[in-house]
């Protein structure tokens, strides 16, 4: 888990160098989600982590033809993988 | 723009007579063996847009009839044409006339209207566009354990790029250090990558991590010192320390020495713990071997009684 502080959806957006709207997307596809403390009233925030897992999951999608869902599904694939791997 | 001769019928594998369905599941399966994303093999990323660059020419076929045809050279055309922006291109230059012979080609038609895609792979068209971060990158940075603990810096050549990294003093083994912006390079404009450098320890000499944040040490004492009880000095990562080992310790006896171990998260340190082992001297002076055969009897005295 990083340091960093945890970041806006306009800063995921940025440093994934891709549209708000296409973060929008991903969020909703459940491949990153809003630090859970959020308050009604504040601006949820976001593991800075996420902008590489976007990035990651478009990359996967324009390259390989998939659809938002399979990119989505194939990060978390990965992510099991690079856990049995790390247990090993 | 590859200026190196790339056989791109080798680099997909298929022969030169493949029709565009042939190209195509050639294309698609190397494409899921070699995406960096999945692939974490340090060649994979250039496999995968030598790859893109491949399927970018023989799907098309007014490309790959040009490629057949001129072979190496295909490309020469293109880089006659004005290699301009959009400003240049509408203020008159490369209409004038001259020796340059002005050619609408793909390329120029990609620059102006959506930008080339930099790392390949865009067999699935209009999808396959706009900015896009690059590739997160790990790389390993072995360091002993001093160094770990004092911080420092070290030169890394990674992909014939020499890379300065600061280190800061007290990293862990397997913990990450991300440096902003040295991974891989964006795609039309986007934002590089990260790289992250994972750090190893390398095993020492004299100290064995244990858990977390503590570390063993062997602690060489006397017999004489191990029965009575002594202040003997200890190597910790950053020097001696003077520890009381207790009478009537035995080997294997495990004397904590709070904080002297690794440096932890949120500030409190690790423990050293060092280890009793009872080290028999190899050669005796005449006077100990007297003092210990004397002991000898009088163990033995005392055990028969």
């Amino acid at each position: 888990m990083s340091t960093e502080e945890r970041i806006e959806l306009t800063v995921v957006a940025r440093r994934a160098g891709v549209r708000i709207a296409l973060v929008r997307r991903y969020l909703e596809f459940g491949l990153f989600e809003a630090e859970a403390e959020a308050g009604a009233e504040e601006t949820p925030r976001y593991d800075p982590q996420s902008a590489a897992r976007v990035a990651q999951a478009e990359r996967l999608r324009r390259d390989l033809g998939l659809n938002y869902a399979g990119a989505v599904l194939v990060c978390e694939l990965l992510d099991r993988i690079k856990e049995l791997e790390g247990r090993r | 723009m590859a200026l190196a001769y790339t056989d791109y019928y080798e680099v997909l594998g298929v022969p030169r007579d493949a029709d565009q369905d042939a190209i195509r599941r050639a294309y698609r399966k190397l494409a899921r063996t070699y995406h960096p994303d999945l692939n974490s093999d340090s060649d994979a990323e250039d496999r995968f847009k030598e790859l893109g660059e491949a399927y970018e020419v023989l799907s098309d076929p007014d490309k790959r009839e040009r490629y057949d045809r001129l072979g190496a050279g295909w490309r020469e055309q293109e880089r006659q044409a004005p290699d301009s922006s959009f400003e240049e291109f509408f203020d008159g230059h490369g209409f004038g006339g001259g020796d340059t012979r002005f050619e609408f080609s793909d390329d120029l038609f990609e620059r102006l209207f959506g930008g080339r895609a930099g790392a390949g792979g865009r067999g699935w068209g209009e999808q396959a566009r706009g900015p896009l971060r690059g590739f997160d990158r790990e790389a390993l940075l072995e360091l002993s354990l001093e160094d770990a603990l004092e911080g420092g810096r070290r030169r890394l050549t990674l992909d014939g790029r020499d890379i300065d990294v600061n280190f800061p003093a007290g990293v862990r083994d397997g913990q990450l250090i991300r440096l902003a912006g040295q991974g891989g390079a964006g795609r039309d404009g986007g934002p590089s990558g990260d790289l992250y450098l994972r750090i190893a320890l390398k095993p020492h000499p004299d100290f064995r991590p244990r858990g977390e944040d503590d570390l063993d040490v062997d602690l060489l004492v006397a017999p004489w010192q191990a029965a009575l009880g002594a202040t003997v000095a200890v190597k910790t990562p950053t020097g001696t320390a003077q520890i009381r080992v207790p009478a009537g310790s035995s080997s294997g006896r495990r004397l904590r020495l709070r904080g002297r171990g690794l440096p932890g998260a949120g500030g409190r340190s690790g423990d050293l713990h060092a280890i009793v082992k009872i080290t028999v001297p190899k050669d005796l002076t005449d006077r100990e071997r007297e003092l210990y055969e004397q002991l000898a009897e009088a163990a033995t005295a005392e055990a028969s009684a």
